[in-house]
């Protein structure tokens, strides 16, 4: 794996970072639309489909999709894949409620086997934990995000 | 709510996977991801796939939760652990299902563990998990 970029060191070196983390409201429209692309009708008193537990934690806590591929160096848009998503609802998500959100890197290293949909090779297994507060400061959800970076030998 | 280990948990169907939803997905999120609204974008891949796009993982994953609060209803989902192991394109007509593996009480309340999954007819899943639902009382 020597020729592989970039250098493995690199992406251990990841472990830790965090990301600046903010503030996330999800509007009505938002929850609407989101809802609707599930195929399920909008959910009583305002709760917000739990499928935002992808996109939520990841651009409140300030960063974005395109943003993770980059700080794993990613090849292409084509070069990820999805290895697995854990999330953790503590409590049911609201409409119009400023949670907090905080998000870092908790595993980074360099793999070589089979991978979803893909022939054999080198590949950065690289995973994002995200955590939702509501505004009194209780925990309400977690998001755990695990991708693959594939590589192609210089 | 009488549950049992071994219940199945009712399905719940996606008749047609919609390439317009995968596009308003990707606006949501933020998704650069050309496989998701650019059918040549993804033909040229190396995959075999043909002009479909491909399904956004939460999409799918969603499907599922779909499931679960159609089951146990909007606010009993707890957790899901979900992978990827192949992917859904637009067109596709899609199950989601599941199985009660345990049942247990944790601070009052009674959850069922459950193993879940979403697949194509006749097909091994697409994706496949885990979930924890709070049932009801009644």
């Amino acid at each position: 794996m020597a020729d592989i970029q970039p250098p493995v060191e690199e992406i251990r070196a990841l472990v830790g970072h965090e990301f600046p983390g903010g503030k996330y409201t999800v509007a009505h429209w938002e929850n609407f639309l989101l809802t609707e692309c599930t195929g399920s009708e909008p959910l009583p008193d305002g709760l917000v489909h739990p499928v935002v537990l992808f996109h939520m934690p990841i651009l409140g806590a300030n960063t974005s999709i395109g943003g993770m591929f980059a700080l794993g160096q990613a090849e292409s848009d084509f070069s990820i894949g999805i290895e697995s998503y854990d999330w953790e609802i503590e409590r049911p998500l609201h409409e119009d409620v400023e949670y907090t959100v905080t998000g870092r890197v908790t595993e980074a290293d360099r793999m070589e086997g089979p991978r979803r949909n893909d022939r054999p090779g080198v590949y950065d297994r690289i995973q994002f934990r995200f955590e939702l507060h509501e505004p009194g400061g209780d925990f309400a959800a977690s998001s755990t995000i695990t991708w693959t970076y594939r590589r192609s030998a210089a | 709510m009488n549950v049992q280990v071994g219940d199945s948990i009712p399905d719940w169907v996606m008749e047609s996977v919609r390439p317009e939803r995968m596009r308003t997905m990707a606006a949501i999120l933020r998704d650069p991801n050309p496989v998701h609204w650019d059918r040549k974008a993804v033909a040229a891949l190396p995959f075999g796939i043909g002009e479909r796009t491909i399904n956004q993982g939460p999409l799918g994953l969603s499907y599922m939760l779909n499931m679960l609060m159609g089951w146990t209803g909007p606010t009993s989902v707890r957790r899901v652990t979900v992978r990827f192991p192949k992917v859904v394109l637009d067109g596709d007509h899609v199950t989601a299902g599941g199985r009660v593996t345990a049942i247990r009480e944790e601070d009052g309340v009674r959850l069922a563990d459950c193993d879940i999954w979403l697949a194509r007819e006749g097909e091994s899943p697409s994706l496949e998990g885990t979930a924890t639902v709070a049932l009801p009382e009644s």
